[in-house]
């Protein structure tokens, strides 16, 4: 140190030229950095995709989904899917799991609610599970339409092939 | 006439910025020099080594990001570590090299952290924001590669949760190119100035025996010219491939502490370009079975985190949750020293060294 107070002003230097560089910051809710792939903001769920096998469920450290399943003929239909955010690390463990995708995390960051009940997003709405046992429903009754016409169609077809092996 | 005087207590924190977090010390005064001082941590326990019970192996991963929060890539390491050593599994090469790279990005986005903070509490706030500038651009890493800035949860027993994304090998070799001309600034802005070593110069020396004596790790230890480096004495992963250097300080004073974290971020930075020339392809994840059941046993692994030798002790009784997690976290031993290296110095001083200890209360709490 032979001139007191030199590191002070190499220090106030590099302070004046940051001075003129361009802004490092952003005017954040009117400007917005892009946000990577990976990143996990608002769950996002798949009503379609789902084949309520409880892997999300059980992957979660917090237990954070609730998975309700209806059997209708013999299938599985999801009830409800309710995602309690405010108990969720947004690790993204569930979205590891799920081996159809059908829970994915989105960029939507901006969480927050005026009430509290608002911040558990209840996913399944009731209209989806009818529709979808409606669907089973029918394709069920489709199938076995299906199946009485070739029963039917096999039995008629029957006598003739007899016929055939009788002469 | 003599003037009587009497000692007094004084509560520093918790609620105090320079405390880095809710960390309280019961300081006994006489006038403003430190009689005696009392940490008392315990403000932000969560109780994670509890919590880790309840939970399956993988789970407990989101749990230490919260350890040391300001690496949490390195916390995950520690863990994970443990595991794989509890289960014999074999990590593979590339998942290896990931780990290197996001784990010296850990330490030196910690050590930025450390840096800035140091200078803000001896009062050159500017310094502070000039190191959260740069640890912004790994901030903007991690969450390319896991989706998360402070709380990656990106490692997993066996490997890592996913592979390099597009873009950010340029990314990480752009930063490490801009990073020299960083630390020149810091060098220039916080080391070199003379009020900034007139604090910090010869205050609280720790002997090399006495930093043993109190099991003190990282930075602290090796600035009191101890040479004892996870990474070099006893190397984990790959790194024995590496070529750098473990700096070590002469003299023990709070000034040696953060000026080896300077130098430790270079040394960093070196690591990681030399990993990313090497990175080699393959596997991201080992063969670990789905659900993770290791066989009743034990097992302690220790890592070199930011803040010291950061160990977790895993026992398994054979059930898919682990029966006891322990960890040995660096700051909380570290702190352990605190009292005597206050005694005798001033108030402010009490500040200026308990900063350079570089403690995260979310770790010294667990």
């Amino acid at each position: 140190m032979q001139v007191k107070g030199k590191g002070l002003l190499k220090g106030l230097g590099i302070t004046l030229k940051r001075f003129f560089k361009p802004k490092v910051t952003v005017q954040y809710p009117e400007q917005r950095l892009p946000l990577p792939d990976r990143f996990y903001g608002k769950p996002e769920f798949y009503y379609d995709k789902c084949i309520a096998c409880n892997m999300c469920v059980n992957a979660c450290p917090n237990k954070v989904i609730k998975l309700e399943t209806e059997a209708v003929d013999k299938k599985k239909v999801v009830t409800r899917y309710d995602f309690d955010q405010q108990y969720c690390l947004f690790c993204g463990l569930c979205q590891e799991a799920c081996p159809k995708d059908a829970i994915k995390f989105s960029k939507d960051f901006e969480l927050t609610q005026y009430n509290r009940p608002d911040i558990k997003i209840k996913f399944v709405k009731p209209e989806q599970v009818e529709q979808r046992k409606e669907e089973i429903r029918k394709a069920a009754a489709e199938k076995a339409a299906a199946e009485a016409a070739k029963a039917a169609q096999e039995a008629a077809l029957k006598p003739e092939t007899a016929d055939k092996e009788g002469t | 006439m003599t003037l009587k005087t009497e000692e007094f207590l004084l509560n520093l924190g918790p609620q105090h910025p320079s405390t880095h977090g809710v960390f309280r010390i019961l300081l006994t005064l006489d006038g403003e020099t430190v009689v005696k001082a009392v940490p008392i941590p315990g403000y932000l326990h969560r109780g994670i080594e509890k919590l880790a019970e309840s939970r399956t192996y993988t789970q407990v991963i989101p749990y230490t990001d919260r350890l040391d929060y300001l690496a949490g890539m390195l916390m995950n390491w520690g863990y994970v570590h443990a595991v794989e050593k509890l289960m014999n599994v074999e990590v593979p090469e590339r998942a290896e090299y990931i780990r290197v790279i996001v784990g010296e990005l850990a330490r030196i986005a910690s050590h930025l952290v450390a840096t800035g903070a140091y200078a803000a509490d001896v009062g050159g706030l500017t310094g502070f924001i000039y190191t959260f500038r740069d640890r912004e651009d790994i901030m903007d890493l991690f969450e390319m590669i896991s989706g998360a800035r402070l709380t990656p949860s990106y490692m997993r027993v066996g490997g890592v949760a996913d592979d390099i994304p597009d873009g950010f090998i340029d990314k990480c070799r752009q930063f490490l190119d801009y990073f020299p001309t960083a630390l020149d600034e810091y060098n220039g802005l916080i080391t070199g100035n003379e009020i900034f070593q007139a604090r910090t110069k010869n205050v609280a020396i720790i002997s090399a025996e006495k930093a043993i004596e109190m099991s003190l790790s990282g930075p602290v230890l090796r600035a009191s010219g101890v040479n004892y480096d996870l990474r070099k004495a006893r190397p984990y992963s790959v790194y024995d491939r590496f070529d750098f250097e473990v700096p070590v300080g002469s003299k023990g004073d709070c000034f040696d502490r953060y000026y080896l974290r300077l130098l430790e971020m270079e040394q960093s930075a070196k690591i990681i370009r030399h990993a990313l020339d090497q990175l080699p392809e393959g596997p991201i994840k080992g063969k670990v079975p789905k659900v993770i059941k290791p066989t009743a046993g034990e097992a302690y692994a220790e890592i070199e985190s930011s803040k010291g030798i950061m160990g977790t002790y895993v026992v398994s009784d054979g059930s898919t949750n682990p029966y006891r997690v322990h960890f040995r976290r660096p700051s909380f031993v570290n702190l352990g020293y605190l009292d005597e290296m206050l005694k005798g110095w001033k108030i402010a001083d009490a500040i200026a060294i308990l900063g350079s200890i570089d403690i995260v209360l979310g770790e010294v709490d667990a």
